[in-house]
């Protein structure tokens, strides 16, 4: 690992990115949601529906742009050319994850702005998002890296985006509280950082690592994957 | 260490297919080495392999005293520099900022970028965003990239595949200035006159096994029929063997001033690549 190499990737990507009109379609698309509803709904949002941005917000923009620009890489062929100088794999996944960062970051501070970012000022809150951006992070990253075309990862990105992003959203579903569905939906990563902002804290904090630590193993299959790949 | 390259015995196999064959060859420190072959022979596959993109099915591969277990530290790839027939440019950049990219991950003094850019013609263009490029400046812009961190060698993939008259002269001198710098070169070609005149040694490949190894003008030497092709004032065409008894009729012929002009026959490369391989020129 190297930081000059590091800030070298994050330097190409941050440069690149606001050029890749189709990215850039991710976040304000994201900003565009949260601008609909503050204008059709007034008065405070309920909390699920904070949460609901943001999720929408780490699927988008955290997984979406990130396998994007591993993928692309992929598909270019750009990436041969990277694997051929000293940089390594971690150093270019860390690169582009320092560039994905900071457009999460600028998208979810401008669309929670919109709809009122006030109650989730607070730690627990902010702890919360913090373990929801590695989740999504690093889906993003083991997406990315078996994934050979752009093209390919859209039809990744949809799934992650309804099952995990938009999880709040299968309550309006109306089914029964004990259901299967929403027993084990209750456990995804959203529905625990909101576990973890209104009720308790290690439960919650402890579900939410969990599922950290198998996107971590997920990347990591992906990683030796390509790794060892002829 | 004396030889750059060191493959023994090197066999690739696709599935059911043999793309490379028991080659063995060494490539000296220093020496601008031709791999020649027609389309679908090998060439790239060895390079993949010489550069760590593949691994080899059977032999032992050494580049630059390193084994090929090892092409994926650093010793081996700070010290390499490759253009292959798949390499590419970041579209949306422009060239200098692509060459930063690189120059960056190599740890190269950002100078180097307008060196490697004076070396193939494109310093004036360098603000260009590379998707307005046309095909042969990219391959420039790539040529650039393989060289920017001044590798000990370099493989090149049919460098000069899109390259006009004018930009080749260029990038060949480059090549030359490079090599005399002390740079080994290991280059894949279709354009046989490019190899007779930058190649001190040159391969055969043919259906992935080596046909020939030997610098042009011995192998030209080897292919020559040794005869001397004759025309004379009168518009006679003699081919006269360089034999003992031959030597009165050449002998007259100067004698009586008749010949107007006399050769050896050295077939060139791209003759004697039609002879090994029994094969058009692609
Ligand atoms: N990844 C692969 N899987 C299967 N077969 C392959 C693969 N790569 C190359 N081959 C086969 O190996 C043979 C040699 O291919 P290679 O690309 O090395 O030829 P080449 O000499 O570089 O040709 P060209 O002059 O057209 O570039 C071909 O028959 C090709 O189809
Ligand atoms: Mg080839």
């Amino acid at each position: 690992m190297s930081v000059q190499r590091i800030h070298a990737i994050f330097e190409k990507d941050l440069k690149d990115l606001p050029r890749n009109i189709a990215l850039l379609m991710l976040p304000v698309s994201n900003i565009l949601l949260a601008l609909i509803y503050s204008l059709t709904v007034d008065g405070e949002p309920p909390i699920a529906f904070l949460y609901l941005i943001a999720g929408a917000t780490f699927s988008m923009v955290t997984s979406g742009i990130m396998m994007s620009m591993i993928a692309e890489e992929n598909e270019k062929n750009t990436m041969r050319g990277l694997i051929q100088s000293p940089a390594s794999l971690l150093d270019i996944i860390i690169g582009k994850s320092l560039v994905t960062g900071i457009i999460t970051a600028i998208s979810l501070m401008v669309s929670l702005m919109i709809v009122g970012i006030e109650p989730l000022m607070n730690f627990r809150a902010i702890i919360g998002l913090i373990l929801m951006f590695l989740f999504f992070l690093l889906v993003g990253i083991g997406i990315g890296l078996f994934s050979k075309s752009l093209a390919a990862t859209s039809g990744y990105l949809m799934p992650v985006m309804f099952l995990f992003g938009f999880t709040p959203m299968i309550a309006t579903f109306q089914l029964a509280e004990d259901s299967i569905i929403i027993r084990t939906t209750n456990t995804f990563p959203i529905m625990q950082a909101i576990e973890l902002y209104d009720n308790n804290f290690w439960m919650p904090l402890g579900i939410l690592t969990a599922w950290i630590i198998g996107a971590a193993l997920f990347t990591f299959i992906c990683f030796r994957k390509v790794m060892t790949d002829d | 260490m004396e030889n750059a390259i060191e493959v023994k015995g090197m066999q690739k196999i696709f599935g059911e297919h043999t793309a490379i064959n028991k080659v063995s060859f060494n490539v000296k420190q220093g020496e601008i080495f031709g791999f020649l072959g027609p389309s679908g022979s090998g060439k790239t596959t060895t390079v993949k392999v010489l550069t760590g993109e593949l691994k080899q099915t059977v032999g032992d591969v050494k580049v630059l005293g390193i084994d090929s277990e090892n092409f994926g530290s650093s010793a081996f790839k700070s010290q390499v520099g490759i253009l292959s027939d798949n390499s590419s440019l970041y579209e949306r950049l422009t060239i200098y900022d692509n060459l930063k990219l690189f120059c960056k991950l190599y740890g190269a003094p950002l100078k180097q970028i307008d060196v490697v850019l004076r070396e193939v013609n494109l310093h004036d263009e360098r603000s260009k965003i590379v998707s307005t490029l046309s095909k042969g400046m990219k391959q420039r812009v790539l040529l650039a990239k393989a060289l920017i961190h001044n590798p000990k060698l370099v493989f090149l993939d049919e460098p000069t595949s899109a390259l006009d008259p004018g930009n080749m002269a260029h990038i060949h001198r480059g090549l030359q200035k490079l090599n005399e710098a002390g740079t080994t070169i290991f280059l894949t070609t279709h354009n046989m006159e490019e190899a007779t005149e930058l190649c001190d040694r040159v391969a055969f490949l043919h259906n992935g096994e080596l046909q020939e190894l030997d610098s042009p003008n011995s192998l030209r030497y080897k292919y020559s029929t040794h005869a001397f092709h004759v025309e004379t004032f009168k518009g006679n065409r003699l081919v006269i063997d360089n034999q003992p008894d031959q030597a009165d009729q050449i002998r007259d012929l100067i004698a009586n001033g008749e010949i107007k002009a006399m050769h050896t026959d050295n077939p060139t490369l791209g003759q004697i690549f039609l002879k090994v391989t029994g094969k058009e020129l692609e």
